[in-house]
């Protein structure tokens, strides 16, 4: 009896509709086993997932399931977790969903530290509509929108989401399956907004214009830009160039989550508690 | 769930419905127990086959690197799984190199 990930499945839509080798499906894996691991019902479970390749996430899952509009998962999250704040919400986003078209919701989810676990699966392109530049297509990649290479800078999402005020940010790789699942674990067991990076390949429309055409060759080079967090902090700056580092990069268990401080207001209306000042607050400003 | 269930005495199997033969798994097996076959019906036109099951030595690698939910392995108290050997070591070499199928003449 090997694992059973067919619980979790909505098993009339296997096989998955990505192509072949495509990370996406390592990490629905690696999600089922945290969710397993956590023992989470999956009546208590909700999945938003946007458009992209990514968006085909929530279909696959059988937990509750709601497939948005571009770029919009945290918005409709925050509502669902504003409404159920003692269910586990989690977005799934790609690369151009949460950091092109849903920058704005990314970062303002982030401000509020809203108990939501973010999943970006960072592929470095657009996959879906066939390999267009996306934020994080590194500089001097071809793509159809760059045929002469890809002039402009990167974008990094974990950088962002750390600026931004999420209190959990994390980044893994889809060749370290295990890290990755033990990542998603404590993502799920913070209480805030957690944003997970989770880099993967996309050796179809990435791949086939970059010299990395076939699986194996594309995780390879996402194996040599990725570094972890210890052995990063302690390269020379002219070292961490080119690299990225993984694991926590940021844990933050002081600050308050958002759905705790909605409480008071419902608290102010009904009358519990006086309204609430900036006395109520350590960091006003 | 059937998929899950392991056939008798079988430290390795795969759902073929499932399977794309993207050969990730071929390319993580340390010991050459996977393979590719030809196989026409298959979009890509190659399917995965378990080649040497007796050298399997259970590391679960091929099961967490499928992004098809297609290839399973037993658990570890169910089945004795082998010591990774030279002959397997190098019969993984020889596949990975002959573009992850088995060379035929293969001993």
């Amino acid at each position: 009896m090997a694992f059973n990930y067919d619980q979790y499945l909505r098993l009339e839509k296997m096989p998955t509709l990505w192509c072949w080798g495509c990370g996406d499906g390592v990490i629905l894996k690696s999600f089922i086993r945290a969710v397993d691991k956590l023992g989470i019902s999956q009546d208590d479970m909700c999945v938003v997932s946007g458009i992209g390749c990514s968006g085909r996430f929530s279909s696959y899952v059988d937990f509750n399931t709601v497939h948005t509009t571009h770029g919009r998962t945290v918005a409709y999250a925050t509502g669902i977790k504003l409404a159920n704040p003692d269910k586990h919400v989690v977005c799934v986003a790609g690369d151009g969903d949460a950091l092109a078209i849903g920058g704005n919701h990314t970062i303002h989810g982030c401000r509020r530290n809203i108990d939501i676990t973010m999943i970006v699966i960072q592929n470095f392109i657009y996959g879906l509509t066939n390999s267009q530049t996306s934020p994080t297509t590194p500089q001097g990649m071809w793509t159809v929108t760059q045929k002469a290479g890809n002039i402009d800078p990167t974008f990094d999402g974990c950088e962002l989401a750390i600026a931004a005020g999420a209190s959990f940010v994390g980044r893994e790789n889809v060749t370290a399956p295990k890290k990755l699942e033990k990542l998603f674990v404590q993502a799920l067991e913070h209480k805030g907004f957690a944003y997970v990076e989770a880099l993967s390949n996309c050796h179809i429309n990435l791949g086939r214009k970059n010299k990395m055409n076939s699986a194996m060759a594309n995780l390879d080079w996402i194996d040599s830009i990725t570094v972890s967090k210890r052995k990063y902090d302690a390269m020379t700056e002219e070292e961490q160039l080119n690299l990225l580092p993984t694991g926590i990069l940021k844990q933050d268990t002081v600050v308050r989550e958002y759905c705790d401080m909605y409480q008071d207001i419902i608290d102010v209306h009904q009358g519990k508690r006086g309204k609430i000042t900036q006395d109520d607050f350590v960091k006003k400003i | 769930m059937a998929a899950m269930v392991a056939p008798e005495n079988t430290p390795v199997w795969v759902d073929t419905a499932r399977c794309k033969a993207c050969d990730i798994c071929v390319d993580a097996c340390p010991a050459g127990v996977l393979s590719m076959r030809q196989e026409p019906t298959s979009t890509l036109g190659a399917m995965i086959t378990v080649v040497a099951p007796d050298s399997c030595i259970g590391c679960n690698e091929c099961e967490l690197v499928c992004p098809d939910f297609a290839i399973y392995v037993a658990e570890k108290k169910e089945f004795k799984f082998a010591k990774l050997t030279d002959t397997s070591k190098a019969r993984q070499e020889a596949i990975v190199n002959n573009g992850y199928r088995i060379p035929v003449d293969y001993k």
